[in-house]
């Protein structure tokens, strides 16, 4: 699959994993990806994040992903449905930071050294990254570029897509920015 | 944000979707909180029999998934 991936494409998956390290975690997440992916300058999903989520808006995104985070990584759905059944997650993620410091239910081990072993790719990491070959099909495009990453990450659902839709960043959105003769040059925001 | 208005107004009408997407929204954060009570009774000197024991598995199980921290 990923001799069909683009340069920009691998550049995702590279930044992913660079993430992953710098976060001292094993476990390479979709939320690896997307930051990865905003990293990225001058590639078809730069230029669409660009345009539906700029710059001044980034702190947004990432605020939204390290409370999800906080949160043991559930959405925004998950804590609806947990509420429906009486569970307070909030209530409980405060009662666990009280007593065990902030961001005790992240789930991430920031003290160095713990792990030094290869990044492994989350199951949910790698459906994205497959479902990005089947978006790039579906499309007709001979290849997956980081356009197809963005698409994939949009539809998987969770944490990382909730936040994007938060920010205008939908797979209708992305689609139309990167189909058409323009995908290339849309203009900076 | 249209998954989740979308989730609260089926929750009325038993959706079977809100109630598995809560079965997997509470395994997620067991998960998370096994790990954060495991890593609190290690910092205090817990045996992994000890922890084993309140968590009701066997010491193996719970050394093979927290032993490396």
């Amino acid at each position: 699959m990923f001799e069909r991936f683009t340069q920009a494409a691998r550049a995702v998956v590279k930044g992913a994993v660079e993430h992953a390290e710098r976060d001292g975690t094993k476990t390479v997440t979709k939320e690896h990806l997307l930051l990865a992916l905003l990293d990225r300058q001058d590639t078809r999903a730069a230029a669409a994040l660009r345009t539906l989520c700029p710059p001044d808006r980034r702190p947004s995104l990432t605020a939204a992903l390290a409370t999800a985070r906080r949160r043991a990584g559930l959405s925004r759905a998950d804590t609806q449905a947990l509420a429906d059944l009486g569970i307070d997650v909030g209530a409980i993620v405060d009662r666990v930071e009280e007593a065990h410091g902030t961001g005790a239910l992240a789930g991430d081990r920031k003290d160095p050294g713990w792990w030094s072993g290869r990044q492994t790719f989350s199951r949910e990491a790698k459906t994205v990254l497959e479902k990005s070959l089947r978006v790039a099909l579906a499309r007709k495009d001979r290849e997956i570029g980081d356009e197809h990453i963005l698409l994939a990450l949009t539809m998987t659902g969770g944490v990382v897509a909730e936040a994007l839709a938060d920010h205008g960043v939908t797979y209708t959105a992305v689609d139309t920015l990167v189909t058409g003769p323009k995908a290339q040059v849309i203009p900076g925001g | 944000m249209t998954d989740a208005t979308d989730l609260a107004a089926r929750a009325g009408d038993r959706d079977p979707r809100v109630g598995l997407r809560a079965v997997s929204a509470l395994r997620r954060l067991l998960e998370q909180l096994e790990a954060v009570q495991v890593r609190s009774a290690r910092n205090q000197g817990w045996s992994w029999q000890e922890i084993a024991a309140e968590l009701g598995v066997s010491r193996q199980a719970v050394h093979k998934k927290y032993g490396r921290q």
